[in-house]
């Protein structure tokens, strides 16, 4: 995107300056250049989306999972999160679904959640349950560490390789 | 009519069910392995759920996480295609228990057909011709020897739970009986778990002849005509036709209203194929698929009536669209199953498709879930695509699956067109003059 504020109006030396400017954010992979020149301010952007930190990477996916918890795996609801849901599942220490069905931060309805962001882990500790036709499995910590982040909304229909939990 | 049904299957079987799904106004869930996250039918379908990995048995064989992904997506009916749990009597029972409609048959009439010695006395008693064989199961190499004697040979010794032309050795005379029934027991017990063996005759040039049928599950069946599927490398079709070159209307009305007669006894529910081996103008049956078949486009060509569409229907609970006078058979079709495979050596050929360019026009149709860029995956089976063709007459049709062909384009992998480039051409398949044998033959002499 550009934006060029020139209050003496302009022309065809506007266009090759940001011309030029684009030719140079795409030569040396900058993200931004902006040059303030006789009056003349112009910004030139390319638009890219920011390999957001994990936290805040977590809270997008969960929040967009919240439009759609318990109905399904709409495909319009999920395409803006992509990115950080590639990013996510990728992750090191990411704890991914072994099975299909819903997952739940605890025990029981009303009783606190196994782990929260920030929970110290030992490996084998219970991180949340999925729950399939009737039965509960416990689903473990491979390792042990702390939870950096957590990707599902209680009672959200998970599937088989979803991210669920960071662990680092 | 269902709100929502989840396809139990992949590749272009998942694909055909989700159109008819979507004609219908139905909403659709895919489920897929890891492998089949860019299948076509999975980017068309409303919803998708990823089952598993690759493996078939931890995804699409995989009854618990089919049943989870029911529960999660809130499916009210699961379309299992064919192959995988297609024919699986307990996937339907668990389906029925869990108040979840499968669309297909009886879980009863699964299992009755499943066993191929069950099958045959239960046809048989239908009034339904088979082959001459063992009664029943035979557990001694004696009591083999001592059947076999009775037909006359050759004879073919054939697993209870095979089926699909696998768990079959022929022994041409009475030396060779022994192997062929310790070894056909041994395969049988490796691939189905189950020894148990039964004998049939041997016909020497049968053409594989089927009809397709239709139940409401209330006790009335039509026949939808027969398809000639005699074209087959070992066992598996490769090429199949409707109307057979080798049947005229008096023996498609007989047979055909035979096995009616016999599916509305029976109250079979759903689509179903009997297959029969015919000779000599006589039929045999064989065996009894309760499902949807790979190669039923060539009926639906001929009849106009959209196969997947009524299943859905049946399922339901609607009465069948048509009566027996309602269906009328026009013209010819010819299917041609595309392979990933090298059309000299058939030896797999998984990899992406760089160029996809399928044929066009009046009567040509491709069913397909690939797209160029997309990568097959190694893991199932190697049917890529089936090139469906009609005309008003055998020869019009086959002008027209000449044509087709030359325009299909599919670069990055091996395919077996170049096969069908040589059959359109070869005066036994232009004259509809071959039988079960004839593939394999002219494969062995172009070695």
């Amino acid at each position: 995107m550009t934006s060029a504020k020139n209050p003496k109006g302009g022309g065809s030396s506007d266009r090759e300056i940001i011309r030029e400017l684009a030719d140079l954010l795409n030569e040396t992979g900058l993200s931004e250049i902006e040059i303030e020149k006789s009056g003349l301010r112009v910004r030139v952007a390319r638009q890219i989306s920011l390999h957001a930190p994990m936290a805040s990477g977590a809270q997008a996916v969960a929040g967009g999972s919240g439009e759609h918890m318990g109905s399904g795996f709409e495909k319009a609801a999920r395409g803006g999160e992509g990115e950080s849901e590639l990013d996510a599942a990728n992750h090191p220490g990411a704890v991914k679904s072994p099975m299909v069905g819903t997952a739940y931060r605890s025990p029981q309805p009303g009783s606190p959640a196994f782990v929260e962001v920030g929970s110290t882990v030992s490996e084998g500790d219970t991180l949340l349950i999925i729950e399939a036709m009737k039965t509960m499995n416990q689903i473990p910590a491979l390792k042990s560490g702390t939870v950096a982040a957590i990707l599902f909304e209680n009672g959200q229909p998970v599937e088989f390789g979803e991210p669920l939990v960071i662990i680092t | 009519m269902f709100d929502k049904i989840l396809i139990a299957n992949r590749g272009e079987i998942a694909l055909r069910v989700q159109r008819a799904c979507k004609e219908l106004g139905i909403s659709t869930v895919a489920v897929h392995s890891t492998a089949d996250a860019d299948a076509m039918h999975v980017r068309l379908a409303d919803e998708s759920v990823c089952i598993g990995p690759p493996s078939p048995t931890e995804s699409y064989l995989n009854i618990p996480r089919l049943l989870a992904a029911c529960e999660i997506t809130g499916a009210d009916a699961v379309h299992p295609g064919y192959g995988f749990l297609s024919e699986n009597a307990r996937f339907a029972e668990i389906l029925e228990d869990h108040n979840i409609a499968f669309i297909g048959p009886s879980s009863e009439h699964i299992r009755l057909m499943g066993d191929k010695i069950t099958a045959k006395e239960t046809v048989k008693n239908l009034g339904i011709p088979v082959v001459p064989g063992s009664d029943g199961g035979v557990s001694s190499e004696s009591e083999a020897m001592a059947s076999a004697m009775e037909m006359g040979f050759p004879v073919l010794v054939k697993a209870a739970a095979g089926g699909g032309g696998r768990g079959m050795k022929v022994a041409k005379s009475a030396d060779e009986l022994a192997m062929a029934w310790a070894t056909a027991r041994a395969e049988a017990k490796s691939s189905f778990g189950d020894d148990a063996v039964y004998l049939e005759k041997y016909l020497t040039k049968p053409r594989h002849i089927e009809i397709q049928v239709f139940g409401d599950g209330r006790g009335h069946a039509v026949h939808l005509g027969e398809r000639d599927c005699s074209l087959q490398r070992r066992h598996q079709k490769v090429w199949e036709e409707a109307p057979s070159p080798a049947l005229n209307a008096e023996a498609r009305n007989r047979i055909g209203l035979v096995v009616a007669n016999a599916m509305s006894d029976l109250k079979y529910s759903g689509a179903g194929t009997v297959e029969f081996l015919y000779e000599d103008g006589e039929f045999y049956f064989i065996e009894m698929n309760t499902r949807l078949q790979v190669e039923h486009p060539v009926t639906e060509a001929i009849t106009g009536i959209d196969l997947v569409l009524e299943q859905i229907r049946v399922a339901a609970g609607a009465p069948l669209s048509f009566s027996q006078d309602d269906i009328t058979f026009s013209g010819h079709a010819i299917e041609c199953r595309i392979n990933a495979e090298n059309a000299q050596t058939f030896r797999p050929s998984p990899g992406v498709i760089t160029y996809w360019h399928p044929p066009g026009g009046l009567s040509v149709r491709v069913d397909s879930g690939v797209y160029q860029g997309y990568k097959i995956p190694p893991y199932y089976d190697s049917l890529i695509g089936k090139l469906i063709v009609h005309g008003k007459t055998r020869n019009e049709c086959m002008m027209r699956l000449r044509r087709s062909l030359s325009e299909f384009v599919i670069d990055g992998i091996d395919t077996t067109i170049p096969l069908f480039n040589e059959l359109i051409s070869e005066p036994d398949i232009v004259n509809g003059v071959y039988d079960i044998h004839w593939l394999e033959k002219y494969l062995e002499k172009s070695q």
